[in-house]
């Protein structure tokens, strides 16, 4: 008797195990495991992609072909990733317009309450649609497609909006349920405190002041002053201490009444800086109507967290700049990770009490053998999720320079080396290096010159 | 039970063929609602709004009823946040306004292949030369075609509210004066359904 139950037990354990991971591949092994089979070996240009196509089919598909849409960029193959990311918006879209309350949600979402929350398919955060939408007006940058660039620039400022708007609704909804189920976030702050510290002085996990900043650029090099004062001002405001952007401001409103700088053209240096850091998984407490039970929880540690260095742009004439720190990516993602705190401690009260329960009936029903393998099943699934686009930079950064039109010889240095370009500059056009910093080497690519009217 | 099973192979077979996809014709001319993105209707409707709009202006009428205008298309600036391809809209209000028999068009998309041919007609040595096109007679542009296309769009968790405006300029290129200018509002909204698969 003892022997059947337990071995139906299993079987339906198993069974859950592998419905859910038909839907997703990180249910057992960590996502930030799977991510170094891709990280490893980009900068020194072989870009493993086999995984992440195998990935692309899946429940996490957008997060693979997000994946996969960098790092064949970063690969220097521009079709790859273009259609990579527009199979990502595709993925959006579908997010966008799905019924609120879909049934196949209430299957994968009865799988998650089960096992752990890597069965519910990966929905892409604000800040990774924002950079989608980035890198693929990059991509369009590169192949000299100037309306397609705006296209995207234009998309991703759509969804900085769309996020801004969402964003306050939200975490008013969630707060709101984690109070009905009578769990206090605050009660739990020491746990997260490290997570406070990795979000810094991020305020908002979407505000993407790299991008704004590229699309300021854009539009100014194009004369279309208007949208880039607005967008320079926004990049402001996130920073509201960056001198160089009120120069950039200034420079811009004197534009807007027909007096731009003549005999000249810009360079700008767009810098991204390393990884964004992966998520870790600790041990919290949570308490349940049976007692206080614990879980596995996703965190940020401020260790993993590299410090911003910036790049030095030398002309041979003597003009040089410095990066500056726009955008914060790890900490984008820590502020995300916090918000998301009331929803996920929700359903891991949910979870926990699930698990209590099945163990409880093995053990009054089969005694030790029944209670042995659901303890089991439950340790073996106690998995943190800790899924999220880790191709990204850990900093965006950017640096401009007004230099006379002709050619000129770059330099390029950063603490973890250097390069030295011949670059054209135009007059009141627009000349973008993108420098990627990869553990293992440095990327950089000029993109075409960009000038006159859209 | 051979009944049964029968039956239950019936059910199948309906089954199975239920979930096979299918390949139709449709009208082309049909109300497509697929998404809210740009999609053939609307360009439909921008393209029979234009010519109409145009065709009836009282100057455009006075203008065309002794000559047939010699026209160019420049182009149509996409200020959206879609990848839209906007010369298929001119190339829609082009062929409209040639069939009308109202108006004639230069195409500088293909100067290039026609300058080629020219050469080829005038040195290769190979037309007859009583036949071949000269160089320096054809017809220049009176009027420019040009507009733009922008749109707002709106989103939240429910609804998305996309709005496209449309505008085309006819210029006559001596004067510089604007002859006729037409614009197409469009409104399109989703709503997300709260039930579903």
């Amino acid at each position: 008797m003892i022997w059947s139950f337990a071995r139906n037990t299993l079987l339906c354990l198993l069974g859950a195990a592998l419905l859910s991971g038909c839907a997703t591949r990180s249910l057992f092994q960590p996502y930030p495991d799977q991510a170094r089979g891709w990280k490893s070996g980009l900068g020194a240009g072989a870009a493993p992609t086999s995984l992440l196509d195998k990935g692309a089919d899946s429940a996490d598909g957008v997060l693979y072909l997000q994946e996969l849409g960098r790092v064949t960029q970063l690969d220097g193959d521009i079709d790859g990733s273009r259609a990579a990311f527009d199979r990502v918006f595709e993925h959006y879209r579908e997010t966008d317009e799905a019924a609120r309350l879909r049934a196949t949600g209430l299957v994968t979402g009865a799988g998650a309450l089960m096992v752990n929350d890597n069965a519910l398919p990966y929905v892409a955060p604000d800040y990774e649609r924002i950079y989608a939408h980035a890198y693929q007006a990059l991509n369009y940058w590169q192949g000299d497609d100037v309306t397609g660039t705006a296209v995207e620039l234009r998309a991703a400022a759509e969804e900085q909006r769309v996020a801004a708007a969402r964003h306050e609704r939200e975490i008013a909804r969630a707060e709101q349920e984690a109070d009905r189920q009578g769990i206090d976030p605050d009660r739990l702050d020491g746990y997260f405190a490290g997570l406070d510290v990795a979000a810094g002085t991020v305020k908002a996990s979407f505000q993407n002041a790299w991008t704004f900043y590229l699309s300021a650029l854009f539009w100014e090099a194009h004369g279309e002053y208007n949208d880039a004062l607005v967008d320079y001002k926004k990049a402001l405001e996130i920073h509201p201490g960056a001198d160089w952007i009120k120069e950039d401001v200034t420079r811009v409103s004197r534009a807007l009444d027909g007096r731009y700088p003549r005999g000249q053209g810009m360079v700008a240096v767009l810098y991204e800086q390393g990884y964004v850091p992966p998520r870790r998984e600790i041990s919290l407490p949570i308490p349940t109507p049976h007692g206080i039970f614990a879980v596995a929880f996703p965190t940020y540690d401020v260790a993993d967290k590299p410090a911003p260095r910036s790049l030095t742009v030398r002309a041979e004439g003597g003009e040089q700049a410095s990066t500056g720190v726009l955008t914060d990516v790890g900490g984008l993602a820590a502020r995300h990770l916090r918000e998301q705190v009331p929803a996920m401690l929700v359903r891991q009260a949910l979870r926990a009490t699930g698990k209590y329960n099945l163990q409880k009936k093995a053990n009054d029903d089969f005694g030790p053998v029944g209670a042995f393998l659901t303890q089991l099943f439950n340790l073996v699934s106690e998995r943190a999720d800790l899924r999220t686009w880790l191709s990204l930079p850990a900093y965006g950064q950017a640096a401009r320079l007004m230099l006379p039109p002709g050619e000129h010889r770059l330099q390029l240095s950063t603490p973890g080396g250097g390069a030295s370009l011949t670059v054209p500059v135009v007059e009141r056009g627009l000349t973008v290096i993108h420098v990627v910093a990869l553990p293992d080497g440095l990327l950089t690519r000029v993109l075409p010159v960009q000038e006159g009217s859209l | 039970m051979v009944r049964v099973l029968s039956l239950a192979a019936l059910a199948m077979a309906l089954l199975l063929t239920g979930c096979a996809s299918k390949v139709d014709y449709g009208d082309a001319q049909a109300r497509e609602t697929v998404t809210t993105d740009f999609g053939s209707t609307d360009l439909q409707m921008i393209a029979a709004k234009m010519v109409d709009d145009m065709m009836v202006f009282p100057p455009i009428v006075d203008m065309t009823r002794d000559r047939r205008p010699v026209l160019f298309v420049d182009r149509v600036k996409n200020k959206t946040s879609e990848h839209i391809d906007t010369e298929s809209i001119t190339d829609t209000i082009q062929t409209k306004l040639i069939n009308s028999g109202k108006f004639r068009f230069v195409d500088m998309s293909v100067v290039n292949r026609v300058r080629e041919q020219l050469e080829y007609q005038q040195d290769s040595g190979m037309v007859d030369q009583a036949t071949a096109a000269q160089m320096g007679r054809q017809i220049g542009a009176e009027f420019m075609l040009y507009g733009n296309l922008s749109s707002i769009v709106k989103r939240d968790d429910s609804t998305k509210d996309v709005y496209y405006k449309f505008t085309l300029k006819l210029l006559n290129i001596q004067s510089g004066i604007i002859e006729w200018s037409g614009e197409k509002e469009i409104r399109k909204t989703r709503k997300r359904s709260l039930f579903g698969l």
